[in-house]
């Protein structure tokens, strides 16, 4: 269906018509005021003119905490992941850019099973947003990477179905859809971070050492990005013997993750800013030369010491500038 | 689940069938994979690395200090350090053990074919350089000159020291030990040099032009001996260094190990000098 139209008014039909598909999340925000991704009971806390939620989506794909093996009788063997159908309702463009650099991460070669499963049951419904002063979206209008996009209008919502499963969902809600006239694509203001240069990362810049004496090595800004996949694998046994191998979100701003037998490869702070620099805009081995800052805005709004790493590419540009 | 995927991080069983004291905190054990490994075993190359489990411990990458025997026992050179080489040095024969990979790029063994070849291993650096002496050794008509300069801090922890004497003894290569300090030596015991490998390499003459140099040891090693080296005429793209990093999960993902924009699991352990040059976190 093209150019179908979804009033305001018809939005809690809507999505009833999406539990169809899988259990519904969506944005909402708690009573302390953090927006989050959280189960949605009825049209009600859905919350669609939010900013930004303090944990991004991907939460939904690596859990913080999950296991990946058994350990019975001295054999490993495989935990099943625990997967479940579900559609992910009002992710924002650059959200959705996150999840689809993870994809690259833990699909391409050599899918990580646990990943697949769950990114296999899980439909993306986009929404079309505002950016605030914290956002430095990178994502060209119209190219979100998800199977339903929705563009918010004045009295209600544009649907793109981009993939078979979102044109399901247009057929599964297509009595409450009318047909809009054709609209030229949502503009708004897009400011692509380019791949940068590895070697940036030792330049003379003030801002490193500025930046590596303000930095508390909370890990706040990893935490909340949503391309940040880091991980730590530990093992637990049990009083029979038995036991489990967990993986578990871990930080690049933390002292321990350069550690190995005797010696601390990333022991500064400086250090451990420059290792963030390189992953964020320079990409590892296989994605070197893939940008995975998508834009959100997150680690700006949640560094208690309102660190920018961005400010380093911006000065970069101007030698002797100040940073924008 | 039988996908080539949960195949990467689900460890094959392996039993450990004995050990051998080598210094009083580092022992070789040798552990019998079970059949599932062995297809992957068998395309071994000196220098890559496997993940060891020891069940309820957790996972350490190691590189093994021989190539797998021919039904693909493996000789695990490892220090008791951390929680994991704890319990392993705790463990009895016929403990069940786990075993992941090979993983990473090993030494380029091919490409080395028809040249000298210049060992440099510091302490526990010996065990993967032992892999690639013995691929050498096995394969000697195919190499040039073959030696060994290792350093270790004291005598006592100098590691396969007889056997590397016997091969010396036999002419096989040429051997030079060092250690840091030599409190009291008895005396008829095979001597050594008192100092560091760069000054081991000093009085050394050799076709440097032609060779290759193989380094694994503390990262301090690497910083004192690639300038040396490169000054002696080595070749930056034939100086392989083996780096050590925290390998997790040791299929490019966990990204513990990256070496500036390299990740030691995939991209290394072994890496060539000319390929590190632009990455001074690297050494």
């Amino acid at each position: 269906m093209k150019n179908a139209f979804l009033k305001s008014t018809l939005l809690a039909e809507f999505l009833e018509a999406l539990r169809r598909f899988g259990v519904l999340h969506g944005p909402t925000v708690s009573d302390d005021g953090v927006a989050s991704f959280a189960p949605i009971s009825d049209a009600s806390p859905l919350r669609l003119d939010y900013g930004r939620t303090l944990i991004p989506p991907k939460k939904y794909l690596i859990p913080f905490r999950e296991e990946i093996l058994k350990l019975h009788d001295g054999i490993y063997h495989p935990a099943a992941p625990l997967a479940q159908d579900m559609v992910l309702f009002g992710v924002h463009p650059c959200d959705l850019e996150g999840i689809a650099y993870l994809d690259r991460v833990f699909l391409a070669d050599r899918p990580d099973p646990c990943y697949a499963a769950r990114r296999a049951r899980l439909t993306l419904v986009g929404i079309s947003c505002e950016p605030d002063d914290f956002c430095f979206c990178s994502v060209p209008p119209g190219t979100a990477p998800c199977d339903l996009y929705l563009t918010a209008l004045a009295d209600g919502f544009l649907l793109d179905a981009l993939t078979p499963k979102g044109e399901a969902i247009t057929q599964a809600a297509r009595e409450l859809l009318t047909k809009a006239a054709p609209q030229p694509p949502a503009c708004r203001a897009s400011c692509t971070i380019e791949p940068q240069d590895p070697q940036l990362r030792f330049s003379d810049n003030p801002l490193w050492d500025r930046f590596a004496q303000l930095c508390l090595a909370c890990g706040a800004c990893s935490v909340c990005c949503p391309t940040c996949y880091c991980f730590d694998v530990r093992e637990y046994p049990n009083l029979a013997g038995d036991g489990v191998r967990l993986r578990e979100w871990d930080n690049c701003l933390f002292k321990t993750h350069g550690e190995v037998a005797g010696a601390n490869f990333r022991a500064t702070r400086l250090e451990r800013l420059r290792y963030r620099f390189l992953h964020k805009y320079c990409g590892f081995s296989p994605l070197e030369g893939v940008v995975s800052c998508v834009g959100c805005g997150r680690c700006r709004s949640a560094c208690p010491v309102d660190i920018d790493l961005r400010e380093l590419i911006e000065t970069g540009k101007n030698p002797g500038g100040e940073p924008a | 689940m039988n996908d080539a995927a949960s195949d990467m991080q689900l460890p094959h069983g392996a039993i450990l069938l004995d050990r051998r004291e080598l210094s009083p905190d580092t022992a070789l054990f040798r552990v019998a994979p079970e059949a599932s490994s062995l297809r992957a075993l068998s395309r071994f190359t000196p220098g890559q690395f496997i993940q060891l489990s020891v069940p309820g411990a957790g996972e350490i990458p190691i590189s093994p200090a021989d190539l797998p025997g021919a039904d693909g026992t493996l000789e695990l050179c490892v220090r008791r350090v951390g929680h994991v080489t704890e319990l392993l040095h705790a463990a009895k024969p016929g403990q069940r053990l786990g075993l992941r990979g090979p993983f990473g790029t090993g030494f380029p063994i091919r490409e080395m074919v028809g040249s000298p070849v210049l060992l440099l291993a510091g302490g526990l650096g010996i065990a993967p350089l032992r892999s690639l002496l013995y691929h050498l050794l096995r394969h000697r008509d195919d190499f040039g000159e073959v030696t060994l300069m290792y350093g270790a801090r004291q005598p006592e922890l100098m590691l396969f020291r007889e056997e590397l004497v016997g091969l010396a003894a036999k002419g096989e290569l040429r051997l030079y030990l060092t250690v840091d300090f030599a409190p009291q030596e008895p005396a008829g015991n095979f001597s050594c040099a008192v100092g560091l490998l760069p000054d081991l390499l000093k009085g050394f003459s050799f076709d440097a032009g032609r060779s290759y140099a193989a380094i694994c040891g503390p990262p301090a090693l690497y910083r004192c001996l690639v300038g040396d080296l490169e000054g002696a005429g080595v070749e930056a793209r034939r100086i392989l260094i083996s780096l050590e990093r925290r390998m997790r999960c040791g299929i490019g993902r966990c990204c513990h190990c990256a070496v500036g924009q390299k990740l030691c699991c995939t991209d290394g352990p072994v890496f060539r000098l000319s390929d590190l040059e632009q990455i001074p976190e690297a050494l």
